[in-house]
């Protein structure tokens, strides 16, 4: 009897709840962020006096898939012989020396100030705004082709005091 | 229990044992005798006896228990004298009951498929079960349309096999399974909602587990390639987001699987349109 009501339950979910599949709850954006952040921290050579302490990755602006995918990677990656650390903030914080900045879209505003707080200081600046990377950015985030991509400033990059890699240039739409 | 007494066709003895046995429900005693039955040269060619056996072996296979699938010769057997029965039965005395045998039979087949899919996960041994459904309801009825079955069949084998693909790593051979059989809907019912929207999430998914089970450190390049396959599987998975949103505008889940897509390809105008959308519909 146990059988038969098994094999009944089991034909009675199988034909009438023809459900739809569950969408992945994942935001494909975010991780690709993150490995992009990771990877420009290879790219680029810091001053020697950012070589000690935690590596500081400062977001500023709300994005809580993008917070929650850079912590997981700061749980698992280092930096050279640095801990990653993410640092999320509203506004440029004078108390945090990030070596990345990553102003989000509704904080591009900062962009000037940052620019003039961080510069020569080994504070590698990135934005997610048209035109921002002509504005100071020394990176910022585009969509090419439905793919996420970035432009590249040298100058400005070597402006904020760091050293770029040679890899660097291939791999980015230079805007100078 | 079987109507034919064996006085009105004068069968041998032992026929006339065997329907008495099965009308005792004494089947495997009945089978024995029958199984002489079918090769002696004054009962072979009998379509009582067939008949007979049918009922015999249809009624055994009952009392395993119809849903016990390793016992499934026992029906096939059954439905095969039934079969030899109808083609012996020149006079047509058996057909009403060798149909109803035969139906019995097919939907026992038809059963049996259905768990195979849920509870063994055999979808091999499961089709050719539903195959044989098919076969020999198509015996009993040459017009019986066999579309709604089909599209609710394979719409059941597409739903449970993407969800073991989801549930089990994204096993690459499940994953097939459900895409073939949800096109095989399509097929039948291009716009056939369930089908569409299945496959359109599959196609997601797959994009969407290609970002998700990436490392950190993967290169530039190689995150390049990453983009581009899921940018495929995205693009795949739109016309049939877009197919259902086209019949029924107010399928959340069309609305909320397009933000979706649109966001994983990087289109944010296109995302929040969908996204308005979904809660406009919401909010009525």
């Amino acid at each position: 009897m146990k059988l038969l009501i098994k094999y009944s339950l089991i034909i009675l979910l199988a034909f009438s709840t023809l459900s739809f599949q569950q969408t992945q709850n994942y935001d494909t954006n975010a991780k690709r962020k993150a490995v992009f952040l990771y990877n420009f921290t290879k790219l680029f050579d810091w001053p020697e006096k950012m070589k000690s302490g935690n590596f500081i990755i400062q977001i500023v602006g709300s994005n809580v898939n993008l917070n929650q995918e850079l912590n997981k990677m700061a749980s698992t990656k280092q930096i050279g012989n640095q801990k990653l650390e993410i640092k999320i903030t509203t506004s440029l914080d004078p108390a945090i020396k990030p070596h990345i900045i990553y102003l989000l879209k509704e904080s591009t505003d900062l962009l000037k100030d940052a620019n003039s707080k961080y510069k020569g200081n080994g504070t590698l600046i990135i934005t997610e705004k048209t035109g921002a990377a002509k504005q100071g950015a020394a990176i910022n985030f585009i969509v090419a082709d439905n793919k996420q991509a970035f432009e590249y400033s040298q100058s400005n990059a070597k402006k904020a005091g760091l050293k770029p890699g040679d890899e660097i240039s291939g791999l980015a739409i230079a805007v100078d | 229990m079987l109507g034919v007494c064996h006085e009105q066709y004068g069968q041998s003895d032992s026929l006339f044992k065997a329907q008495k046995l099965c009308n005792e429900k004494k089947y495997n005693e009945a089978i024995a005798l029958l199984e002489h039955a079918i090769i002696d040269a004054e009962t072979k060619n009998d379509p009582h006896t067939w008949h007979i056996r049918s009922y015999a072996y249809l009624q055994n296979f009952k009392l395993s228990g119809t849903s016990n699938i390793s016992k499934i010769n026992l029906l096939d057997t059954s439905l095969s004298s039934a079969l030899i029965s109808i083609k012996l039965d020149t006079a047509k005395n058996y057909t009403e009951n060798n149909h109803a045998f035969i139906k019995n039979g097919a939907g026992i087949y038809y059963k049996l498929s259905t768990i195979l899919l849920q509870d063994s996960l055999n979808d091999v041994k499961s089709d050719k079960l539903y195959s044989k459904y098919k076969s020999f309801t198509r015996i009993i009825n040459q017009d019986f349309d066999f579309k709604a079955r089909d599209v609710e069949y394979y719409n059941t084998m597409g739903s449970i096999f993407a969800d073991l693909y989801m549930k089990n790593n994204f096993n690459q051979k499940q994953g097939e399974i459900a895409k073939t059989s949800l096109q095989k809907v399509l097929e039948i019912d291009s716009k056939n909602i369930s089908a569409n929207i299945n496959l359109g999430i599959l196609y997601y998914n797959q994009g969407a587990t290609l970002m998700r089970m990436m490392d950190y450190d993967v290169d530039l390049a190689q995150l390049d390639i990453i983009q581009e396959n899921a940018k495929k599987l995205f693009k795949q998975s739109l016309p049939f987001m877009i197919k259902v949103y086209e019949l029924d505008p107010n399928t959340e889940k069309a609305l909320e699987s397009l933000e979706g897509i649109y966001s994983a390809l990087l289109d944010e105008e296109k995302a929040n349109e969908f996204k308005q959308k979904k809660e406009a519909l919401n909010k009525k």
